[in-house]
């Protein structure tokens, strides 16, 4: 089933700016995409557009291949604006991941426990009383977060989830991200992540066009396509780009240090 | 800093170091800290309303002890409680001040052709006093109670859910906002070598005053969103918390209402 079914789909700013042109994007049910593209291509414009929260210009969307309006499946929908500030509106933390599931019909005990979790997941138990504009950049980046997923959506739509965060707490939503049972689309500049959250990868291009779709693999590993879109392939690529074939090079930290140790004996 | 941005950027700072050390007070174990939020609002919004209520001066002072108790009771430093009411209560006297000239009476004192009077002398003492019981009440319960937990005795009482999202959002969203302020005007000071004359300070001021402007705009926009993706299109709904008043609870709400109603008898007898 699409979840997510979108044509020719544009936006342009008042000012006449065409942010994103012309989209064609389906996304099937437990897909993970990662939507890439180099600053100001309209990476954070096609995740407010798809999430329903800016309107198109042309084109249509249709969710769960039963609507056409977001608002019918907002709970279904996880989406997940790029800065934190716009996200965390409340008086303090519990409250705002409180906000979703309230506003969205999960009943108190439910939500409890799921924000228990998730604040334990993401070292936020100790700080569910502060208010969020005491907390540092990278702990309303995992409240943020925390919110997101508090009222479990089908469709996770993340702007940047990783940005701010350090290593110990990227590699925990990382992981929140790969366990995640519905989809997951996530929309960053950093093409390091992408082959830990996603196994299909959607480039947009400078013109905010899509420039490429399909594997992780075929993509990341196109220094062609990716330089002429303001990208360089991950830094496990450039190492091993002449030396390895693209179908064995390896993606990632691990699958570089596993190729090396083999190779090694 | 110097200038009308750097004394800006000051004023902010002083302004959220002032919260911060608030939340430090109401983060204390005292007597105003341990009561249900709902209890405290009422409380000291009732003994406001009894300093209203009163026109004389012992009963604004016998008021005015009680929220000194609650204070020493709270952990709250009376300087702290005198600093935060100082100013209103001031501005206050000296607006109400020419009555002391104005008001018929018999003159107490004379100079430069007028005459101070009784009546205008006991008015401006009364109404200053009036003012400071009713500010230093009102810091009190800024000072013990967390802004989150009025938020929640609010929705508690059944005070409508749009109007407290908004007494919320607009105080979240004050801070986010003094936040941008005093990042814009920091990084036209990062860049300004030397020393600039107050009229660049005034020139660069209408700049970042109309850069703040669009940002402010801007950011409205993107928390509309922020709201609308987890379900702000929908009518408030936020989840009910409760808890079992004790009997400090109820000795509080009833010093509350033995305070208003003596007021009043004070002045309708």
């Amino acid at each position: 089933m699409d979840v997510i079914d979108a044509r020719g789909v544009t936006h342009e700013y008042p000012d006449g700016t065409t942010a994103i042109r012309d989209v064609d994007i389906r996304v099937e049910r437990g897909e993970r995409v990662a939507v890439v593209g180099a600053n100001g291509s309209g990476k954070s414009t096609l995740q407010l557009v798809l999430g329903g929260l800016v309107d198109r210009t042309a084109g249509t969307i249709r969710y769960f291949e039963e609507t056409t309006d977001p608002e019918a499946v907002r709970e279904r929908l996880g989406v997940l604006l790029q800065d934190p500030d716009d996200y965390l509106f409340n008086t303090t933390v519990r409250e705002d991941l409180e906000y979703g599931p309230s506003q969205l019909g999960v009943p108190k005990e439910a939500a409890t426990r799921r924000i228990r979790r998730l604040a334990a997941d993401l070292g936020l138990s100790e700080l569910l009383d502060r208010p969020p504009f005491r907390l540092s950049g990278g702990e309303k980046q995992r409240a943020a977060v925390a919110s997101a997923l508090a009222f479990e959506p089908d469709v996770l739509l993340f702007d940047e989830p990783l940005g701010a965060v350090d290593a110990r707490y990227r590699a925990r939503i990382v992981e929140l991200i790969a366990d995640h049972e519905g989809t997951v689309l996530v929309f960053t500049p950093s093409l390091a992540a992408v082959p830990e959250v996603a196994e299909r990868v959607v480039l947009v291009g400078r013109d905010g066009s899509i420039a490429a779709d399909g594997p992780v693999r075929s993509v990341l590993t196109d220094r062609q396509l990716l330089t002429t879109h303001g990208l360089r392939p991950p830094p496990t690529v450039r190492l091993f780009e002449g030396i390895l074939d693209p179908a064995e090079m390896p993606l990632t930290v691990s699958e570089a240090r596993r190729y090396l140790e083999r190779q090694c004996g | 800093m110097t200038g009308i941005l750097g004394r800006s950027a000051e004023s902010v700072a002083v302004a959220l170091r002032g919260v911060f050390a608030a939340e430090r007070v109401a983060a204390r174990d005292g007597f105003l800290q341990r009561r249900d939020p709902r209890v405290s609002l009422c409380s000291i919004t009732g003994l406001a309303l009894a300093v209203v209520i009163a026109r004389t001066l012992p009963v604004t002072v016998a008021i005015g002890l009680v929220t000194v108790a609650l204070a020493r009771l709270s952990a709250v430093p009376l300087w702290r409680l005198v600093a935060r009411s100082a100013v209103v209560t001031l501005a206050s006297a000296v607006v109400v001040l020419p009555q002391v000239v104005l008001l018929p009476g018999e003159p107490v004192a004379r100079g430069l052709g007028l005459a101070v009077t009784d009546a205008g002398v006991a008015y401006v003492l009364t109404f200053t006093a009036r003012v400071g019981v009713g500010v230093a009440l009102l810091s009190l319960l800024a000072l013990t109670t967390p802004f989150s937990a009025i938020v929640a005795a609010l929705r508690a009482l059944r005070v409508p859910v749009a109007l407290v999202w908004v007494v919320a959002v607009t105080y979240r969203y004050l801070f986010l906002f003094f936040a941008e302020l005093r990042r814009l005007v920091l990084a036209r000071n990062s860049r300004t070598a030397g020393g600039s004359t107050a009229r660049d300070g005034w020139r660069d001021a209408r700049r970042i005053a109309g850069a703040f402007l669009l940002r402010a705009l801007d950011r409205g926009e993107r928390v509309g969103r922020g709201m609308r993706a987890r379900g702000g299109a929908r009518p408030p709904s936020p989840y009910e918390r409760s808890r079992a008043l004790d009997r400090h609870d109820y000795a509080l709400a009833a010093l509350a209402v033995a305070v208003v109603v003596g007021s009043g008898v004070v002045r309708w007898t």
